[in-house]
């Protein structure tokens, strides 16, 4: 089994500094247009007038989360591999994000079916019940982390993204297993149920949240990595 | 404002408010983590090591 490795390099994150600064510009910008055109240029939806228009960013940021999980997922498998301590940070960094944008995901779902279904709620939809599994799941693996120390931590984290992110696929697909008929499904294999001058906007939405969930990735690894290198120069002190 | 457009202002709201929430938790990380690297600075100063001096010089 190979042993745990800390890096000594200048802290930065996977990229480094110039990059989240640069994505960090990239986010800002394209959130901001992403909002102006969701609220004001996309068309309005015939079915649902205006409170379809929650879509865009609803939508987007719950893609992302699965993607953040994706992330922690393969920085587990990666940790695992080569046991270094950048990549714990990276698992830890995206199941954070992923949580994050999670949160908005269900307090914007919920806000939608208050107003769309009357309600804030509904138990009985596949979706909605399954996505809450996910993030509770997620949200168990900081529990999971402040349980146990050091290496232990390292090598349980990694296993739990792993495991974890067997719940992400059973939120994809569960909704048209189970042929929910409360939660639409916009995305099928036949493509998009929506115009064009609604996918554009939907697509840019997207793009922002990804740009966004890089930039925040970016500056949680800068700091995690800065605070470890603070902690080594600290002993360090302390042991001369 | 009528016909639901409360409940999008107010979804729009809430992305805006916590990511801005969540990039100020950073920002304060950031500032903590600026006061124990003058802390240290310091410290090497008193022990006689110029923390501004190139190392390789």
């Amino acid at each position: 089994m190979p042993s745990l490795t800390t890096e000594t390099a200048a802290p930065t994150g996977v990229l480094g500094a110039r990059a989240a600064l640069l994505w960090g510009v990239i986010a800002t910008v394209l959130v901001t247009v992403a909002t102006i055109g969701a609220l004001l240029i996309a068309p309005e939806d015939a079915d649902q007038g205006v409170i379809q228009r929650i879509f865009y960013f609803h939508v987007a940021l719950a893609l992302v989360s699965l993607v953040a999980f994706a992330v922690a997922c393969v920085a587990g498998i990666t940790f695992l591999r080569a046991r270094t301590e950048r990549w714990d940070d990276v698992g830890e960094a995206a199941v954070r994000l992923g949580l994050l944008f999670s949160v908005l995901v269900i307090i914007t779902g919920s806000i939608w079916a208050k107003a769309s279904w009357g309600t804030w709620w509904v138990w009985a939809d596949p979706r909605l019940v399954t996505y809450l599994i996910v993030v509770l799941i997620y949200a168990a693996y900081f529990v999971l982390r402040s349980s146990v120390d050091d290496d232990r931590r390292m090598r349980f984290s990694a296993i739990y993204a792993i495991a974890g992110f067997a719940s992400v696929p059973l939120s994809f697909y569960s909704v048209r297993v189970a042929e929910s008929f409360v939660h639409p499904v916009v995305f099928t294999s036949s493509g998009a149920n929506m115009p064009g001058s609604m996918l554009v906007w939907f697509i840019i939405s997207f793009v922002a949240m990804l740009a966004l969930f890089i930039a925040l990735l970016e500056v949680e690894l800068i700091g995690r990595r800065t605070e470890r290198a603070l902690r080594r120069v600290a002993i360090a002190m302390e042991n001369a | 404002m009528t016909g639901g457009s409360q409940y999008v202002v107010a979804a729009y709201a809430v992305i805006w408010f916590l990511v801005v929430a969540y990039i100020v938790l950073l920002a304060a990380r950031t500032a903590r983590v600026s006061r124990q690297v003058e802390a240290i600075s310091r410290l090497l100063e008193r022990k006689g090591i110029n923390p501004d001096e190139d190392g390789d010089a």
